[in-house]
Parts: C-alpha cells; structure tokens; sequence
C-alpha cells in the first residue's frame, strides 16, 4: 500500500477534458495506489460519458482524493495530457490537502 | 500468492436458465484462460454441423486475461461462433474468432465476472440480455428491434448507467444477412463473417454488461512494475505522435503500397483519399481502455451531401479501396457507407461494397442481366450503389442474393468468386490485403490458414514494408523460439526468398492466439513495441501461472490446434486453405504490371511456390500435408488425446 504521507500538501489536479481520449488507465492507477486492485468503481475519478458526442471527461469525486501525497498516480497514467498536477498552494480549481499528521 | 478465480457463465435464451461455474485451475494453465479456454469450452460443447443460425449455436465471448488492468493496451474481447458465411460449394460453415477492443466492454464483462459469456438458444421474442454482476436477465426490445445500432446504444447506456459495455446488431442482423456484424461501446466493429445475423437468429439485438468487481492478479506488485517499464518504453516510440494524432489513419504511408487496388494512378488516390483529407476530417482520436496508442476515429464530414456527419471507428482505409474499385471520386460519399454501416445497419462494409463492386462491373460486361437482378437494372454509380446496399440490408430482391454472400452469386448465377480482381476469397470471406500490392508475407498466408479468413490479430513486423531480415529475426527471436526453430524459419529458398513465410506463419498465428487470449491489441507486436518475452512477464505475475515466452507460444499452438480441430469436424481440409485465384493474375495498374512477389520482391511466385509453402506450414505444424488435418502425434504431445482419438473415426 502507499505510505501515507506526514505533511500537509496543496497541489493542484487540472483536468483538460479535451485531450481525454477515454482510456480509462486514470481511472484504473488511480485504484491501484488506493486500493491496491484495479477497478474503475473505486477510483476517486469518474469517467463521465457524454453520449452525444461520445466524449469522455475525468472528473474527480468531492471526497477521497489525497493526491497521492504529492505524485499523483492518475496524472501518471495518463499519456494524452488530460490530467496535469502543479505542487503548492495558490490555485482555486481543486485543492486537495492530505491531513495525515506525523507519525499517525 | 492466489491465483484469480474465473468463471464461465451460461445463458440459456430459450429457457433462461443462468449457470455459473468456476475455471479449473488446470485448463487457465494448458490454455491462458480467455479465448484459450473459451476455444477448449467450444470444442466441448459445440455439436458438429448445425445451422449457424439455429438456436443450438453458441456465441462464447471472453475477455482477455489482462482486460481491466493498467497496461500498454489491453482492451480485447474475442468471441468464437460458427459462423453463418457459406465457406464452400458445399455449404460448410467455419467455427471461428473474432476480437475487439472498446472502452467499456471488456472491463464490464470482467467486473461482472463473465471471463467466458456462454449463450446459445434462442430468445421467444426480441430481447436484449442485460447483465449487472451476478444478475442476468433477458428483457424484451420489441421497442428495439428495427432500430439502428447508435440509437439502440444511447438508449441501452441512458438506461443502465455510463459505464456499460454494449454489443449491439443492427437491421442487417435481424434480417439474418450473412455479412452481419456487430458494434461495440460505438467505437468498434466485431464479428465479421456474420456474428450480427448468429445474435439476429437468437432473437438477441443486444448485450449490456455492467459489473463492480475487481480484476484480480496474483502478485500486483510485480505486475505494475512491469506494466509501468513498457508504458514507459512505448512512450518513446518516434511515430507516436503522430500515431496518437491520426489513429488508424496514419498509416497511409504504408497502405497506400500495400492496399492499392490498382485502377487509379497513386497519386490521384492519395489526392483523393490521402492523409490530407483525412486530416480534415478527424474530430477526435479515441482510445480503447489501456491504450496509450489510441487509434479509434471520431470524424465529422465537411462540405457535401453529407455535411455535418458524424461516424466513429476506422474509416479511412475501407473508404480507400472500396472508393477506387467503385469509381467514387468524393472520400465523403463512401465515408457515408461506413458511418451507416456503423451506427444503423452494421453490415460489412467490406463484403458489401466488394459485392457491389462485382455484380454492377459484370452486370456491364453483360455476366449479369436484368432477369436475374428481379428487373434492376444494375449501373457503375452511386445512386444504385446506394440501392445494392439497402437492398441487401433488407434483403430486397437481388439483395437477398448478396445478402447471402460471394458463395450464393456462384450458386444462382454462376459468378464465381474467384474471378473477383482484387484482395481474394478464400472459405467465402473476401479478404481486406491482396497480396499483389502487399508481396506475400506471412499476414496473407494467415487469411488463408486460419478458420475465419481475417487477421484476427496476428499482425507482425512483416505487415510493414521493409523491414530488415534482422528486425524480423529479432521479433521471432523473442517469442522464445529455439534456435534451430529459428534457423528453420530464416533459411532461404528459391520459392519463399529469404524467410520461409509458411514455417514463420505457423508460430505467427501461435501468438495470435496468445495475444487474444490476454487480450492485448496486436497494434504493440505488429510496431515491435512489445515482444512474446514482455507479454510472458505481464501474464505471469497476472495470473500467478509461471510462464516463458516459449510457454506462451506452446499454450498457443494448443488453442491453435482446437480451434483446427473443430473445423476438420466440419470437414474443413487443405483444399478449404487454398490461395486465391487472383493472387497469381498480374494486376495491370497505371503504375504498371504488379505481380505477386516474395516480401523482399526477388521472385513473382507461382502455384507451385505457395503449395510448398503451404507443405511448410503444415509440416511445422506436425499435420499432414495432403489432408491439411493435425497429426495424431502432435495432438497427443499437446495433451489433446481426445481430439487425436476423433481422427481415427
């Protein structure tokens, strides 16, 4: 499993949902370093489906996402640059701060 | 470390009785698991010569061992039926494979623990069968039948939830038309050969899978890290940007040699249908789920009486060639058969327009006339083109004739397939290369050997042009082949050149069936971005079987051998596996006289050099070369006793 991290960390997860080709391979890192299996329905991202024009964007859940402590696994996984991660405080978009405390 | 459980699930349409029972953990190993063990399911419980289109066929759908899980492209589900085309004059039907790939349908058939969907009989009235995990149940699609495949699939996904995979027929299935296929997810076509008219014969417009289970490995440390060094590796192949930019689409540079049907100069086609025009035209690349070299289509049609389309999958090569054999000079007007053919009919759009292509050229030499046609008189253009399809959509009038396949045109008028001029027949399939323009290398040999006359997979290096003698070495070289196996297949002679295409093909189409079974897309070998060493390494630690690349290919050789066993059952022989006819018939191009050559075009090739070949093949194969039937011995040595006894009755 992946160490929990010690320290408070603010970054930054930036979706571009245009360059989403719908691979699923965010969604399938993204179980993996949570849950140590791969399925899509325990990932912290949602696949939405837009029938229409048969687009995909990720979108990730209100809860749950830590970031992976800094290095996020989605961001990783995906190689057609829908998913973009900047370290540190200062954007609105998504914040998600890991509250882990030391040595908890 | 604990091997994954898998299960096979059988569906009863006529009864609607669901059976559920786990994979013996000795079969996963002897043959993958996936279409392997799917392939040895067939074999046992698939009776010989039945009507395709009877309640008693089975449509086995198993997605690959590694579907579901984070890898360098493993998005494939193969399914294995008898299918409806009429392979010979004697009305023998094959039993074959057929893959896809898609963003959802794999995953959900894993998730909902459906590693082998077993469905025979026939529903009372039309249905579609909805799976969510361990619930299946058929619902009625009174609502659906009649309806085109696009509106089916939104309304099937609106109602079960956005993450549904969905198999969907379209009016030419229903209609029971031999060159029915399916479509997944939208993206993807399936089943070439008529798996839409076997679903259309079972009463069955579509499947919908949805499931919340995990995909299980046996040691995810290990396999993650493997996964992740060739996700990484394949990161830095040179052509992938442009790859990823124009998906299938980017491989005119090659195609434009090996598919040229020969009746325009290159260079009007490549004005007409070349990459230029592609480009306008491509909205969106998309990928299957895994995939870092996504190479599905969305695309939007500009300009035109058909401004405004929108289709998805792979349009552009089909349109190519159909669009010179048919004289067609607009790209958009054949991109209109391929978008109708996706989201409404799902007819074959290579079987249909070839078909097209032949009777309106012999309808004008006077082979063909206006009694036999039911009063349509037949002319090269599009407006009856436009009519040939809808009538054999619906089998209207002549249309029931070509709905029925090449065979049918030799039966009721004595058209002869073989004397089609481009790509060639073999066992009632027309096949998409012709090895004229293509030289002969082992993909040709493959349509031809295998049970269903497609590629299925079993792409290599060789399906490029040029590739060196060491580049080829180096892939058959990492399948784990022995080195005087090597030695065998590279040892030159005067009617195969430098490589012996038979012995090669023979191993060729052994990693096909490996590839299928785990479900990787043949677009990483067919690259050399992934070799027979690196799929052994991902499987291992996937199913906690241990197995070398050599493994992995005899594990291939196994299912190879079942899936020719049940076809010898419906007498298939060597005289099935013949060379098309028009193979050795010089094409007369305005780029000249091309004739069929060797791969490194040093010899044209005769008759007489691809029987040798073909002894080849079936002589690395341990068959016998006058039957084309496998050998006892090697049947035996691969632990198939029972199937070696069947030879002797």
């Amino acid at each position: 499993m992946r160490d929990r991290t010690t320290q408070e960390v603010p970054g930054t997860l930036f979706v571009q949902a245009q360059n989403c080709r719908g691979c699923r391979s965010c969604q399938l890192a993204c179980s993996f370093a949570k849950h140590h299996v791969f399925n899509p329905g325990k990932s912290m991202i949602v696949l939405e489906r837009n029938l229409s024009d048969g687009q995909t964007a990720p979108m990730i859940k209100p809860v749950g996402c830590d970031l992976c402590g800094g290095d996020p696994a989605c961001v990783k996984a995906c190689k057609y640059g829908a998913l973009l991660y900047e370290a540190g405080p200062g954007n609105e978009k998504i914040v998600v701060r890991l509250l882990g405390k030391e040595g908890s | 470390m604990k091997r994954p459980t898998t299960w096979i699930v059988w569906v009863d349409l006529s009864t609607g009785k669901v059976e559920r029972t786990p994979v013996d953990d000795a079969l996963n190993s002897a043959y993958l698991g996936g279409s392997g063990v799917g392939w040895r399911l067939m074999s046992d419980a698939l009776a010989p010569r039945i009507d395709p289109l009877s309640p008693e066929n089975i449509i086995c759908i198993n997605p690959g061992v590694l579907v579901g899980t984070l890898t360098p492209g493993t998005p494939k589900t193969t399914v294995i039926t008898k299918f409806p085309t009429i392979a010979s004059e004697d009305g023998k039907h094959f039993i074959g494979a057929c893959t896809t790939g898609g963003r959802y349908l794999g995953i959900a058939l894993k998730r909902a623990g459906c590693h082998h969907l077993l469905i025979t009989g026939k529903a009372p009235r039309p249905s579609y069968l909805r799976i969510h995990d361990r619930s299946i149940e058929l619902v009625d699609a009174d609502e659906y039948w009649g309806g085109g495949i696009e509106d089916v699939m939104i309304d099937l996904v609106e109602r079960e939830g956005p993450e549904s995979g969905t198999i969907v027929i379209g009016t030419s299935g229903e209609n029971l038309v031999r060159e029915a296929l399916t479509i997944v997810d939208r993206t993807n076509s399936l089943g070439r050969g008529g798996l839409g008219a076997v679903m259309g014969s079972k009463n069955l417009k579509a499947i919908v899978v949805n499931g919340t289970g995990d995909a299980e490995l046996a040691d995810p440390d290990t396999f993650i890290a493997a996964s992740e060094r060739m996700r990484e590796s394949i990161m830095q192949w040179p052509r992938r940007e442009h790859w990823i930019d124009l998906g299938l689409a980017a491989g005119w540079d090659t195609f434009k040699h090996t598919q040229y049907p020969g009746i325009w100069p290159k260079d009007r086609w490549d004005e007409l249908y070349g990459e230029k025009t592609r480009m306008e035209t491509v909205e969106n690349v998309i990928g299957c789920n895994s995939c870092i070299l996504g190479c599905r289509l969305r695309w939007q049609t500009k300009g035109g009486e058909f401004n405004g389309e929108v289709g998805f999958g792979s349009p552009f090569s089909k349109s190519a060639t159909s669009g010179m054999l048919l004289g067609i000079e607009d790209f958009r007007k054949v991109i209109h058969f391929v978008a109708d053919a996706n989201s409404r009919t799902g007819i074959d759009f290579y079987t249909v327009t070839r078909m097209i292509d032949f009777v309106t050229k012999m309808y004008e030499i006077g082979r063909l006339n206006a009694v036999q046609t039911g009063g349509f008189e037949l002319s090269r253009d599009y407006e009856t083109y436009q009519k040939l399809y809808e009538m054999t959509v619906h089998r209207e009038g002549f249309g029931d004739v070509l709905a029925d396949g090449w065979m049918r045109l030799k039966q009721d008028f004595g058209l002869d397939p073989q004397e089609y001029w481009y790509a060639g027949i073999c066992k009632g399939v027309d096949f998409i290369y012709d090895a004229r323009p293509s030289n002969f290398h082992p993909l040709m040999m493959t349509f031809t050997t295998r049970p269903r006359p497609h590629h299925g997979g079993s792409h290599t290096r060789t399906n490029s042009r040029n590739k060196t003698i060491e580049e080829i070495r180096e892939q058959v070289e990492r399948w784990g082949l022995a080195k005087e196996t090597v030695d065998r297949i590279f040892t030159e002679s005067d009617y195969s050149g430098k490589f012996n295409v038979g012995r090669y093909t023979r191993y060729m189409e052994d990693m096909m069936r490996v590839k299928n079974a785990i479900g990787l897309c043949t677009i990483y070998t067919y690259q050399g971005l992934l070799f027979g060493n690196d799929i052994a390494e991902l499987y291992s630690a996937a199913s906690g079987h241990e197995m070398s690349a050599l493994g992995m290919v005899q594990c291939g050789e196994r299912i190879n051998n079942v899936a020719k066993m049940i076809n010898v059952r419906e007498g298939f022989s060597r005289v099935d596996d013949a060379i098309p006819e028009v193979w050795f018939r010089p094409m007369e191009s305005p780029e000249g006289r091309i004739e069929m050559q060797d791969y490194y075009k040093t010899k044209v090739l005769t008759k007489e050099d691809t029987d040798k070949i073909l002894d080849d093949y079936y002589d690395e194969r341990g068959w016998d070369r006058e039957t084309g039937r496998p050998g006892k011995d090697r049947l035996t040595e691969l632990g198939l006793e029972k199937l070696a006894a069947e030879l002797s009755t």
